[in-house]
């Protein structure tokens, strides 16, 4: 028995466990790539990283500011998304593909894309205002608007996968209670405030715990948009953690970076789980 | 308080035809039966009277409207559905209340209605409780109260009682008789049960392949079936059927096959010397096969080779193979010692022979 487990167990531990006890030996130690004497400092970098003023009122705000913009704005889309697209209609499939092309995209391809598009001098919205009569925008080179566009791009590409999933929920819920509130005269919204969406929480709770998780460790969008900037006023945690251990290359400080956003993932996480299993249930 | 009536009724999907040429008059505060095999185009029939399926031709009218193209809300009926179709996040008083709420009826009112319902239906202390928490029967019983705080002109039941298993089946049909008597509503019910078909309707509609084949009151249907199909579908254990050949001789027509040769009776022979063709298909209920020597003026004795027995304790079932068939007697006296594959006298009740011709199946009358 145990021997049947070994491959996987042996690649969990190598790949998994050994890296968490090296990045966590790490973050107890002055360790620089120009100054690789590993000296044990205890706390000592925790204790800077927690009192770093922008980490605490700019990347954490930032970071979690993103996850729920992004995870509401994108599920509220992907549920108008999946509600258009549950019927029957010319075209269907080929709407159905063209909605779900922004999933296929690499993150850093739609980034760079949207980089373009809201260039001051060369973009599309840029050539737009322009022509409507408002001057140019720079939005990369402001906190807000920066913000704006990330969050923009990740809505952009997260959009189509909520709908793909709570499209699927939705062709999975019985038909006979949705012709019996059109029998109970039910108009088109009380039937989607009292009935679909009641019986698509499990699939909703699930996809938000997802997408939370995920949107917490954003880095690719935010890195190839504004790279943190301007003056560090995007910066997100994972931002943060990358600057530290790779640009800095300080792997002491970033380590526990990491470990820290880790251990906050990990509490909000288990809190939303136990959220997303109590909605289950009662959707039951 | 309305008649439904549906006049040509058509129901394509494509090429198929579901439902075919239905014309059904349903009066004022009757309960009328569809009943049929899976497929026959019941449950599409029921569907275009709620509204949830449209009308390819024909004209469906409730009270003195034409309804073709209301939507289900506007029609004024109720549906029961086979699985409940229970709003599952909401307690049976919020389902209840549901559809009233959509029509802005105020709090209290409901409130009266839903209690009223509750109490016919012995479900007042269920009101709190949600769907999952309910016995199949329980949210059955929910299923009603929905249809009835609404006093639909038409009640409408597609299968209701089909999830149930059979002991609870038999207790709401009877659950379901009383409650007629106590709101009296035009009422459409479908089943592919024929017990249930007998025990309820006011009238029986027999359909198959999307056509009526009979419509009229249980014992019509049983007693004169219109075809073979109706005969066989209608009646448990099912009707027994035998081809025979019609022949003459000493003045007397008689039915016979291989080992079988009965007198057909005599208020029989006119409708049957009517035939151009000597082949028809005898058909006789189990419960008209009987043990022993028939009278001398009926003459419908004959052997046949038990095959098989059940016991049921009130009665025997026995299975005789005759003529290349197999035959089924339903009223043997349990008592009775039968030998296995030895012959075995029976005979035929006359008032329950049918004929039917053996290719159209019409009966012959």
């Amino acid at each position: 028995m145990l021997l049947l487990i070994a491959p996987a167990g042996i690649v969990l531990v190598l790949f998994q466990i050994v890296p968490i006890v090296f990045g966590a030996n790490a973050s107890f130690r002055d360790w620089q790539l120009f100054n690789p004497a590993q000296t044990w400092v205890g706390l000592k970098h925790y204790l800077y990283i927690l009192g770093d003023s922008t980490f605490l009122t700019i990347v954490l705000p930032n970071t979690f500011l993103l996850t729920f913009l992004s995870v509401t704005l994108s599920l509220i889309g992907g549920l108008a998304l999946a509600h258009y697209l549950h019927r029957n209609f010319a075209g269907q499939w080929l709407m159905q593909t063209i909605i779900l092309l922004p999933q296929m995209i690499a993150p850093v391809i739609g980034a760079m894309m949207m980089r373009w598009v809201f260039n001051d001098q060369f973009g599309v919205v840029a050539a737009f205002l322009d022509w409507v009569g408002f001057g140019p925008i720079s939005w990369l080179a402001q906190r807000w608007p920066s913000f704006f566009i990330v969050i923009l791009t990740d809505v952009w590409i997260w959009t189509p996968w909520f709908a793909l999933i709570l499209l699927a929920g939705l062709r999975s819920l019985p038909r006979e209670p949705f012709e019996a509130a059109q029998i109970d005269a039910a108009g088109a919204w009380r039937t989607f405030t009292h009935l679909t969406l009641p019986m698509l929480r499990p699939v909703i709770a699930v996809c938000v715990l997802i997408r939370s998780i995920d949107a917490f460790r954003t880095f690719d969008v935010v890195w190839i948009l504004t790279g943190g900037g301007p003056a560090r006023s995007t910066e997100v945690f994972s931002i943060y953690t990358y600057v530290e251990t790779f640009v800095n290359l300080d792997f002491g400080r970033g380590s526990a970076a990491a470990i820290i956003g880790a251990l906050i993932i990990l509490v909000v996480a288990g809190a939303m789980y136990k959220v997303a299993g109590r909605v289950a249930d009662v959707a039951r | 308080m309305a008649q439904v009536v549906l006049e040509e009724v058509n129901k394509e999907y494509g090429s198929v035809r579901a439902v075919v040429d239905v014309n059904l008059t349903i009066a004022n505060e009757e309960f009328v039966v569809l009943v049929g095999p899976s497929g026959c185009g019941k449950s599409t029939t029921l569907r275009m009277v709620a509204g949830l399926e449209e009308i390819t031709r024909g004209v469906i009218r409730i009270g003195e409207r034409v309804v073709n193209r209301l939507p289900p809300k506007d029609r004024d009926i109720a549906m029961v559905f086979q699985n409940y179709a229970l709003y599952q996040h909401m307690t049976a008083y919020d389902n209840l209340a549901f559809g009233l709420r959509n029509r802005k009826v105020p709090e209290a009112d409901i409130k009266t209605e839903v209690m009223h319902a509750a109490a016919v239906l012995g479900i007042e202390q269920l009101l709190s409780r949600k769907p999952r928490e309910l016995s199949g029967g329980q949210q059955q019983r929910v299923a009603l109260g929905r249809c009835m705080v609404r006093h639909p002109q038409v009640f409408l039941f597609d299968e209701p009682l089909s999830n149930l298993d059979a002991k609870l089946r038999a207790q709401m049909r009877i659950e379901l008789k009383r409650l007629r008597e106590r709101v009296a509503t035009t009422s459409i019910y479908v089943t592919h049960d024929q017990v249930e078909a007998m025990t309820l309707g006011d009238r029986v509609v027999v359909m198959l392949d999307g056509r009526i084949q009979q419509a009229a009151t249980p014992l019509v249907i049983y007693n004169r079936p219109r075809n073979r199909f109706v005969a066989g579908f209608i009646g448990a254990p099912a009707m027994n059927f035998l081809s025979v050949e019609l022949q003459n001789s000493d003045d007397r027509l008689h039915a016979v096959a291989e080992n079988f040769r009965i007198r057909v009776p005599q208020d029989r022979v006119g409708e049957l010397s009517r035939q151009r063709t000597r082949d028809v298909v005898l058909g006789v209920r189990p419960e008209h096969v009987l043990m022993g020597e028939p009278r001398p003026e009926h003459g419908t004795g004959f052997d046949a080779n038990v095959e098989v027995t059940e016991q049921l304790g009130a009665e025997l079932l026995v299975a005789v193979r005759v003529g290349g068939a197999t035959l089924l007697a339903s009223r043997i006296d349990a008592e009775a010692t039968l030998v296995l594959h030895q012959p075995l006298r029976l005979s035929l009740d006359p008032r329950g022979l049918h004929f039917f011709d053996r290719k159209s199946g019409e009966a012959i009358r």
